[in-house]
Order: C-alpha cells, then structure tokens, then sequence
C-alpha cells in the first residue's frame, strides 16, 4: 500500500459581462477576434482597468470556500512568452492572493463527509487560443483578457474518485454562487491536478502535474492511473521524476510533457498599471448580501427538515433551480418525500427524454399534480401520463385531468367486470392462487392496470379481486 | 494685446484656413530637413481632430507636436523604433484627447530616443535629432523632438514623456520649460510603457501661462488609467515668501552648470525667499534603484513586441519562437535590449532580494527623506543634467548618461512633480535648472518659476518660425 496525496488547480471562467480589465464582451461563440480591443491585444499605450464585477464574484467565491479574505487587492505581473498571451505577461496575484487558508467540504459516495482545505484562490486573465493548421497556427483572442479565478488545494485527496466527487461538489457550488457556468467541455471550468505517492505514513513524495482534465471522469481515470504508475515506480525503487505530464485519453495513460529542469522563472513583480487597493465596506457589504445557501447545507437541510433519502437529497440539491423548484412544490402543498420521488423519478426521467427544461412547468402545478394522485383523483400511472402532457403543453394538471376525463377513474361495476373478464381469460392462473401462490396476484394486477389503460385504482383492484376469488384480504399479505 | 496673445491669436488665425494650414506644413516639413524633431507631420489631419470640438477657448486653434510614444488615432506610433515601425494607432491618449476636446491640434509626432530610453534623441531607429541652438549638439532627450520642435517655433508646446528625466533634460538642453506632474495627475493611457511606476506624460512649453493651460486641460482622474488620480493642489499663501531648498555642493558638474545654479540661486534670494542648504544622503542610491525598477519594469513592457499581432516581423523563421526571437533581435536597438537583459535579470527568481526588492526600499527611504524635507520648504531646486549640450556622436556613454540622470529621477522615484526652466546662456547654448515641489504643488511650482524667470535675464529662443511669419508669406 501507498499514500496517495492529490491536490487540484482549478480554473474558472467567471460570469462578468465584460473582460477583467477592459471593456470588451466575454461572450463565447463568436467569430475569432469579434471580441478584441486595443487593451486586449496589447497595443503599446493601452493599460488595464480592474473590473469590479471580477471582483465581486472573485470576492463570493472565496467566502463560500470559507478564506480569509484579503483586505487590500494587490496584482502581480507573471512574465512569460506565449503566442497566444498579448502582453507576454499574465495579470495575477502572486504575492497576495485575495482569498487564503480556506477549505471546502464534500461527501464521498458512502456520505462520508471530507474537507480539502484550500490553499488559496486568486484573480487572473485568460489568454487567448492558438488554433493549429497546416500551414501554421491561427491566433483568437476573444478569450485573452476574460476573468479567471483560479483556486489551488491542498493535497488533500486521496483517489481518482474523491478528486471526481471533490469537483463535481465544487462545480454544483460555483454555479450555485452564480460566478461560473461550470463548463468543462467548453473550458470554463478547467483543471490541473499534482500528484504525489508515498510509503504509508512517509508524508508528501515527488510531485508531478497533470494536465489537459477536460472532464470529471478524465479527472478520476488520469489521477488513478498516475497513481498506480507512480506506485509502480515506487515499489520497485526507481526515480520518481518532478515534471508535468499530459493525460492522453485516446492511448488512456499520462505522458510526459516537459521537467521540472525546464520550468519557467516567472519572475513575478508587482502590477503597476493596478496600483493595490482596499475594498471599501459597501464593496463587502454587497458581496456578501449576495450569498446564497450552499448546496452541502441545502442537502443536510433537505435530509434533516424534508426526512429526504440521501439520494434523493442529493438529486435535488445538484442543480440551484432543482432544489428551489422542490422547495416551491412543498411550499404550495406538495408532500415533501412524494415531490421529491416524482423529481427524481418520473421528473427526471421525462426531462432527460425530451430535453424541455424545467422551467416548462411551475412547482405549483407539479404540486397540484402530486396532490391529484396522494388524494387519488387520479391514479399514479395517469399521474404520469398527465405530467408527461404538462411538458408537452404548459398546461395545468386540472386542465389535463378535465380534458382527458380521467378523474374517478374506472368506477367498481366496470372494475369488477373487466377483472371478471380477465379470470375467465386466465382461469390456470386464478387456480394457483386460490391454491395459495400468491405472487401469481402480480400478474393478474398488471392485466387488470394495462386493460384499465392505468385508470383503474390499484388498491380498490386488488382488494376486487381478492374479493372475486374469494380470498380474505389479510391471506394474501 | 501683449506679444504672447499676439502670438496666440496668430496660432488660431494659422490653423483656421485651408491655406494658411498648407503654408504651415510647409513651414514645418522645411524647418525640420534642420532639425529632424518630426517623424510625422500632418497639420490637415490633426486640424480635422482639433474640428470635431468646434472649443475655441483659450487653446482652440493652438498647435502641439505629440512624442511618437503616445497615440494619437490615425498618426503612426513607432516610439522611435524599427519595432513599430508602420504602426498605426487605433486610439488615442487621454491627454491628446483632451486636447483636442479643447480645441488644440496636433500637428506632428516628434523624435525620441527608442521607447524612451536615451538623453540624446540619437538612439532612434528613424534619425537624430539636433538641437535648435546649435544643430551640431543634441537636443537632450528622449523627448528631443518635443523639446526641439517647441525651441525651434514650430509649435507653442510639445507633448513629451518623463522617465527619468526625458521631458526636463531635453527642455533644458533646448532653453524651454518642462513639466513633469506629479505620478498620476496625467493619465498613462496611450503612453507608451517603459517603467509604468515612474513616468509621466509631460509638457514642453516657452511660456509658462499656456503651459499652466494645457496642464489644467489634461490633468485629473480618468477612467482609463487606474493609477491616475484627481488631487487637490498644494496650498502656500501666495505671498509668503517661500522657503528653497538647495545643495551647498554639486559633484561632478560642469563649471557652465555650477554658474547657472549660483546665478538661479541669486534669483531666489533676490526674490526675498529663503534659502535652506541641505543634503540628501540617500540621494546617492537613486541612480542604481531607479534603473533597477526601470529594468525591471521595461522588461514586462516591453515583451509584447515580437511581431506576432503589429509592427516589424523578421522573416525567414521556420517556427514562431524562432520568429519571435529573430524579430527582438533585429527591431530593438542596442540601448533596449541591454535594459531588457539587465531588467530580466534583476527579476530572476532568487535574485528579487538583492536587486528589485532592495531597489525598492530604496526608494520608499528617498521618499520618506523627501517627505521629511517638504514639512520645512516648498521646493528643492537643483540642476536638471550635470553637463551642457554636448555634440552629436560624441557624447556620454550609455553609463555615464545614467548617472548624469541624478537630478531628475529623485522625481520619477518619489512621483513628485518638477518643473525645469532656461536659467542663462552659457557659450551660447541655454542652462537648465528645475524646482521639485511636494506631490500636487504644480501650480507653486508655476507661479515660483515664473517669479525665477522674471528675476533671470530673459532667454532668446532660436526660433525658425513664428505664425506671423508664416502667415506674413
């Protein structure tokens, strides 16, 4: 056995309006270079203005990640030359980092509860991209100069799978707060990871960096396989090399990028186009207000308050939307452990299928649909059926109902002689049972609920039946 | 109407016609085949800017040259350097465009030394610039051009831009005054970075009055640069006599200056101030913590030049790092790179403690040392440069320029504005001193050189055009 110590650097594009210190839309999608301006293409004479709004999400973040929060905002010029980098100097911080010593909780999948501390978040500007071609590289800079956050752990992880749980956590939070969309695929949320292996016990070994995680799961396949290769190298007393490699998902295995003999000197200094500054008390004011509840304390709430499976919890609280539409449901009558069976069921299921968002339907009518069948106007399988034509139509659950004429569903002359009709097709079948095989009392229910086109209620079937076979209730249990 | 509205009104008259514009763009273009102070003249294009105003306040109709180191929207903008060389700027510097918003026009970008980095304008990529007193010395620099084009009439003033000196030196090299503000007070935007933490954009002027105008049209806070500020002026009773700090001593000076000190110190006695000898110890560090940050800090600027998006890109590369290295190594002149290796240098990692951080307190020290002495007088006067005009080719080493910086980069370091003005002749070229004053003391600073001029024997520029003339035919 080895200690497997993993900490993350995670990049996040923050949701500002414009770039982090000019003008310019940060919008994604466009034509290269539509987003571009003097400022961001590094033109002699232009100087950057530090956005406020980077600032205020910047700012929200490190309060849900629990830092100490710098008082005075301080940036640092970090030199190196890249193509795609118009200054040939990235804006960051350095010496001073907005946001220190945090940490962030999560669950693993057995709802054991892990804090990774956070080592420290700080504000910085993208850089553009390079597109290679044949005959060269192209260069788009829409993306240079838009806010990023990066924010660096603590080794604190120990597997592939508790650095996929640990970001995914991390991702329902950021778009919780509002300050990044948390999309991997289009790099809005990126991550770097160092890995180290160790005897048991022995504390931090040779740190290598991986990169180029597009996904959760290319997080938890490329750190447990760098893991096991550095387990390997350790168990057989070879060298341990500090470098950076590259996950490579189509050979599924890192591969190494350059050492640590060729790493830059960044030679920070301070940005004196950004003289430091401190936050002034309605700068705090205002970011704080704008906090929300987080989803580790919406899930315990759910769990505790709602008596919510974890699961369940779980399902709900992923999404900030999810969780309040359910909150809104309950609030307008819906029982709690009923609305959150439906979300994370039938809800679920239709949503997935049909790709209509949530917002198609109001938390009041899905409450007034739940309420439907818990006060059997209609049954479960109609409630389906009329949740499926409320994505498809808008309309209210009443609307459907009255115009499906499904409430009442099968009154008891019909019931009995569709479950007369049934017997007499399946006489073998009544025989068993009456010769005490009470599971064959399944099959007949399902004839009876499909016949039935789901009207009939299953509970007022089953005793019919029960009655019609001359069999007394309690027996069948 | 005295002689200076006089010339104001014939400046206005000069750029109000079609014709009269074309004379004087010819009156430019000829008098500069001398002096070389232009790299673009273009009276109609910048008149068409100045229009857009229709101000015709007190600098309506006025003309200024632009150092070729900060924008102006459609004029090129090389900064002296085969880098740039073809650039043109897509926007324009706030204190260009509060100009114009006023009604000045800018009528031609002026010589510098590469990137600002020189006392000669001889380290341009595009020619060398000579000094209106005598066009076998150099004008001083790096805002040479600005310097020249103001001593040589072609303009009332001159926008320039001070590091380290490179608006003052030239403007005493050239017999003009020379402002540097205080750190901020002029917004950066559109100037064009060497050592962001200690330039200024300045102004070069023959007359005090207008100077004062164009300072209060361009100075104060502006949305486009962070580090500009909005302050409030400096306040003295205006007629108390002030308080004048000098040296009893001056090193390694030339006699020439040492004359003009004693004959500019006379002028503030015979002003009925007084007159505080002092010392400044830790003025002796200035020169190596000033080029320290400089470095450092042109070191970052001045990445973002390798002919990947603008200016000058080397061929026959076979691959982009290739390509960036060839270009930097072709386009940059000598005196460039060396500060770019030196400022590189000082920034590595392990080395900040010995070189940049130690720069730095340094100069936390002078400022405190400075702060300490403006509690007892209002200004310090010195001499601006240690030597006179030299000749063409023939001048300081790149060290000794460096250190002949001493006087004018305590008001880089410390962000303290310094006004230079012409105190005498000496073998017929001008000698220049300078005031410092605390931070926001410009306007003491104006009225106490004014004062000084009117007490010094007046100095005669060697003008080569004047708008009545041009205007006379």
């Amino acid at each position: 056995m080895v200690d497997v110590h993993i900490g993350l650097e995670i990049h996040i594009q923050l949701l500002t309006s414009s770039k982090v210190f000019c003008s310019c839309p940060s919008s994604f999608g466009e034509e290269a270079n539509a987003h571009v301006c003097p400022v961001c293409l590094g033109y002699p004479g232009v100087l950057p203005v530090l956005s406020r709004g980077a600032l205020q999400l910047a700012y929200r973040a490190g309060l849900a990640l629990n830092c100490s929060m710098a008082e005075t905002i301080a940036l640092d010029r970090k030199n190196y030359f890249y193509p795609d980098m118009a200054k040939n100097y990235q804006i960051t911080q350095f010496a001073r980092p907005i946001g220190e010593h945090g940490w962030m909780e999560y669950d693993l999948d057995d709802g054991e509860r892990k804090r990774v501390r956070i080592h420290d978040i700080h504000l910085e500007e993208d850089a553009g991209k390079t597109i290679h071609v044949s005959d060269g590289a192209l260069l788009d800079f829409n993306r240079a100069g838009c806010s990023l956050l990066e924010i660096v752990t603590e080794p604190d992880l120990s597997s592939g799978r508790e650095a996929e749980r640990f970001l995914q956590a991390f991702r329902t939070m950021v778009r919780y707060l509002e300050v990044c969309d948390g999309n991997m695929e289009e790099g809005s949320l990126r991550c770097d990871a160092n890995v180290s292996v160790n005897h048991p016990g022995k504390g931090l070994g040779v740190k290598v960096e991986i990169k180029n995680l597009n996904s959760s799961r290319f997080v938890r396949k490329a750190l447990d396989h760098e893991a096991r290769r550095q387990e390997r190298l350790l168990k057989s007393g070879r060298e341990i090399v500090s470098e950076t490699r590259l996950w490579d998902e189509k050979l599924g295995k890192t591969v190494s990028m350059r050492s640590k003999e060729q790493a830059l000197d960044y030679r920070y200094f301070p940005e004196p186009d950004v003289p430091s500054f401190t936050l002034d008390d309605e700068f705090v004011r205002e970011t704080e207000a704008a906090m929300v509840e987080l989803p580790l304390s919406r899930f315990d709430r759910f769990v505790a308050d709602y008596r919510l499976q974890r699961e369940a919890a779980e399902y709900l609280t992923e999404e900030k939307e999810r969780s309040e539409f359910f909150e809104q449901a309950v609030s307008a009558g819906a029982p709690a452990q009923e609305a959150g069976s439906w979300m994370k069921g039938e809800l679920a299921k239709l949503l997935s299928r049909t790709g209509v968002p949530l917002e198609r339907i109001t938390p009041e009518s899905f409450a007034a649909l739940i309420n439907a069948c818990t006060e059997e106007r209609i049954t479960p399988p109609q409630g389906k059926e009329v949740l499926k034509k409320m994505l498809e139509t808008g309309d209210s659950p009443d609307e459907i109902i009255e115009r499906e004429q499904m409430e009442g569903g099968v009154d008891e002359e019909n019931l009995q002689a569709l479950i007369s009709s049934i017997l007499s097709s399946y006489p073998d079948v009544a025989d068993q049972i009456k010769d005490g095989n009470m599971k064959a009392i399944g099959f007949l229910m399902g004839k009876i609920m499909k016949e039935s086109g789901g009207a009939a209620d299953p509970r007022k079937a089953k005793t019919l039946l029960l009655n019609t076979l001359g069999i007394s209730q309690d027996t069948s249990n | 109407m005295n002689e200076f509205l006089k010339e104001q009104a014939a400046w206005k008259q000069l750029l109000s016609e079609n014709s009269t514009r074309r004379s004087y763009q010819q009156a430019l273009v000829k008098a500069d085949t001398q002096f070389h102070a232009l790299l673009e003249t273009d009276v109609e294009k910048g008149a068409l800017m100045a229009a857009a105003s229709q101000e015709t306040g007190k600098l309506g109709g006025i003309p200024f040259t632009v150092k070729d180191n900060i924008a102006v929207n459609g004029f090129q903008f090389t900064c002296g350097s085969k880098m740039l060389e073809g650039l043109i700027s897509p926007f324009t510097a706030t204190s260009v465009q509060r100009l114009t918003d006023a009604g000045a026009v800018p009528v031609a970008k002026s010589n510098l030394d590469e990137f600002g980095m020189g006392s000669s304008t001889e380290n341009s990529a595009f020619s060398i610039t000579r000094n209106p007193w005598n066009t076998d010395m150099v004008p001083g620099g790096s805002s040479g051009g600005a310097a020249a084009s103001v001593a040589s009439g072609m303009v009332p003033f001159a926008l320039g831009s001070d590091t380290g000196g490179s608006v003052r030196q030239p403007a005493a090299f050239c017999g003009v005054y020379g402002l540097k503000p205080t750190y901020g007070r002029i917004s950066r935007y559109g100037l064009a970075a060497y050592a962001s933490s200690m330039e200024s954009v300045g102004i070069l002027s023959d007359d005090l009055g207008l100077m004062r105008s164009v300072f209060q049209t361009v100075q104060g806070k502006d949305v486009h640069d962070q580090s500009s500020i909005d302050c409030r002026d400096y306040e003295y009773e205006n007629e108390k006599p002030l308080t004048i700090a000098v040296f009893r001593e001056l090193e390694g000076t030339e006699p020439e200056i040492e004359r003009g000190y004693r004959t500019a110190i006379e002028a503030v006695r015979s002003l009925g101030w007084n007159v505080k000898e002092i010392q400044l110890p830790s003025l002796a560090f200035s020169v190596p913590s000033f080029y320290t940050i400089a470095m450092a800090e042109a070191s970052a600027n001045l990445a973002r030049y390798t002919g990947v998006r603008y200016g000058y890109r080397a061929e026959g590369a076979s691959n982009q790092e290739e390509m960036v290295r060839k270009t930097r190594e072709e386009a940059f002149g000598a005196e460039v790179k060396l500060r770019i290796l030196l400022g590189t240098y000082v920034l590595r990692s392990g080395f900040q403690d010995q070189y940049y951080l130690k720069a730095q307190k340094i100069r936390t020290k002078i400022r405190r040392e400075l702060e300490r002495l403006f509690q007892e007088v209002q200004a310090v006067l010195t001499p601006v440069f240690p030597v006179m005009p030299y000749a063409s080719g023939a001048g300081l080493t790149s060290m000794q320029q460096k250190i002949a910086d001493r006087y004018t980069i305590t008001a880089n370091l410390t962000g303290i504005p310094a006004l230079s003005f012409p105190a005498c002749v000496e073998n017929g070229l001008p000698v220049g001193m300078q005031l410092m004053g605390p931070a926001c003391a410009e306007h003491l600073l104006f009225s106490a050189v004014q004062k000084l001029s009117d007490a010094l024997p007046a100095v005669q520029l060697p003008k080569v055009i004047t708008p009545q003339e041009v205007l006379n035919g």
